[in-house]
């Protein structure tokens, strides 16, 4: 239960090409339909297509596509070609195959707290059907091949959602992403520009592909995130027995900002949310951690107006987020 | 690419460091390099005495002997576009570029041999997998119940296996 309080999500990724054709098919109509086809064909001959929802990215509006990759069921990657790029999904939303990404196929998974190897299992089990009916581009020494020689080998990558405010009001982070880089991870702030960490959110990620397989990939994944688990509980632990008027007070002002608002900026609301998320996991406030987490996705610009179905902006959007979040949480 | 100073960005830049007649390249992200043009600025002698910095951004192209160029037969990208951007054509490309491919790999992941999954080719190979399957997760369950004498001889059988799979 540990790890609840700081892993969020467990995210695996799969890059894979068809052999025969080139990599870029946004340039190439012919071949980007090519692959939507086949692997949309592939799915359904595997018996595999059922629960799956298919989407081209052009028929859908901006706000609707900035929501799905706000969910993480698509990347920025695959918008940046909207024109070829087309993505399936299963009815759950936890499952996505992106067609005409950076690579022809990026299959990815997305599960719930610290769970990568059911993650993989997902994403592995998807690759199974379709491999039975196509033939992925592999080199018996350099294992897949993809478009970017960083992701040549597996093809995986195996990212943990992590929040870590302590570490980070610690000023610890510097030292963690250099610890991380020596076994070959990467870690970086999920939202905001440059170094900033809105949220105090944070992916940990495998960098190496070539070489290591998947599981154990995993495993070192899930042994860093153990570690930062324990480094972040162990800070929180001593701020909460030195500080804790201070703590308290900065917990219980962020809820009361979360559930009495009426205009939510998306910075404050990374702000609160982090403060209040802290407050949750150390059973300070009286909140589902899950409940929180589903938040921080649902309360995002593009979410909102798609939801919401209307081009909200300004203080207007900021109006409708504080709503809803006192809605959620019950005023 | 990663930055080769902090390790954690993406390198947007490449510098030739011109240290005695050797030309070094380095790569380096937008923060790290911004700090390297400061220490410039605020006149590191040592540092603009023993470096030459052409900073290249994007589509400009790296000061350092011509090459000859390579073109894949089969997508026509050629090796200099690949260096460019770090992109390439087709599957096809790796065969054509791999000696100037394995240093690169080599800097970015340590290694140069593929580990772990394979592509499942044969039907057989397909039945040996789902059966490899089966028995690890028979074989974890009697683990878990503490049945170590069939955990033993499932653990055998997998053995066996696997030796099929090398033949």
């Amino acid at each position: 239960m540990m790890n609840g309080n700081t892993v969020l999500s467990s995210r695996v990724r799969l890059a894979r090409n068809f052999e025969d054709l080139p990599f870029d098919t946004a340039d190439h109509p012919d071949h980007a339909t090519m692959c939507i086809a086949r692997t949309a064909n592939a799915l359904k001959l595997s018996g595999a297509d059922r629960g799956f929802e298919f989407f081209r990215l052009q028929d859908m509006t901006q706000d609707r596509m900035q929501a799905m990759k706000e969910h993480h069921l698509i990347s920025k990657d695959l918008m940046a070609h909207t024109d070829a790029a087309a993505v399936l999904i299963d009815f759950k939303n936890t499952l996505a195959i992106m067609m005409n990404e950076e690579d022809h196929l990026r299959i990815q998974a997305v599960t719930e707290g610290m769970s990568l190897r059911k993650a993989a299992d997902r994403v592995f089990m998807v690759e199974d059907a379709l491999s039975r009916q196509v033939n992925f581009a592999f080199d018996s020494q350099l294992g897949y091949l993809t478009a970017c020689p960083t992701n040549t080998g597996t093809g995986m990558r195996a990212s943990l959602l992590m929040h870590l405010p302590m570490l980070t009001r610690c000023k610890q982070m510097g030292d963690v992403g250099q610890i991380v880089a020596k076994v070959g991870l990467n870690i970086r702030g999920v939202y905001g520009e440059g170094s900033e960490a809105l949220g105090n959110l944070y992916q940990v990620s495998n960098q190496v592909t070539l070489g290591r397989t998947e599981q154990e990939n995993i495993a070192t994944v899930e042994a860093v995130a153990q570690q930062l688990t324990e480094m972040e509980n162990a800070l929180r632990e001593k701020t909460l027995l030195e500080h804790p008027a201070e703590l308290e007070d900065t917990i219980y002002r962020a809820w009361g900002t979360m559930k009495y608002a009426r205009l939510m900026p998306l910075p404050e609301f990374f702000r609160v949310w982090s403060d209040v998320r802290l407050g949750a996991a150390m059973g300070l406030v009286h909140v589902q951690p899950r409940l929180l987490d589903t938040l921080l996705e649902d309360m995002q610009d593009a979410c909102l107006r798609d939801d919401a179905e209307a081009y909200l902006t300004g203080a207007a959007l900021n109006e409708e987020r504080a709503k809803r979040i006192r809605a959620i949480l019950g005023e | 690419m990663l930055c080769e100073e902090c390790r954690q960005k993406e390198a947007t830049y490449t510098i030739s460091v011109l240290v005695g007649d050797e030309v070094t390249t380095r790569h380096l992200c937008a923060d790290c390099m911004a700090k390297m043009n400061m220490d410039l600025q605020n006149g590191d002698i040592k540092t603009l005495l023993s470096s030459i910095l052409t900073a290249i951004t994007g589509g400009a192209e790296e000061k350092t002997a011509p090459v000859p160029e390579i073109v894949c037969p089969r997508c026509q990208m050629t090796l200099s576009r690949f260096n460019k951007t770090g992109r390439l054509g087709c599957p096809k490309c790796y065969e054509a570029f791999r000696e100037q491919l394995q240093p690169m790999l080599l800097r970015i992941h340590g290694r140069v041999t593929h580990a772990g999954r394979k592509p499942l080719d044969t039907q057989e190979a397909q039945q040996l997998r789902t059966r490899q399957e089966e028995l690890t997760r028979q074989m974890e369950a009697a683990v878990a119940r503490e049945d170590f004498e069939t955990a033993a001889l499932l653990r055998d059988q997998l053995r066996q296996l696997a030796r099929e799979e090398d033949d």
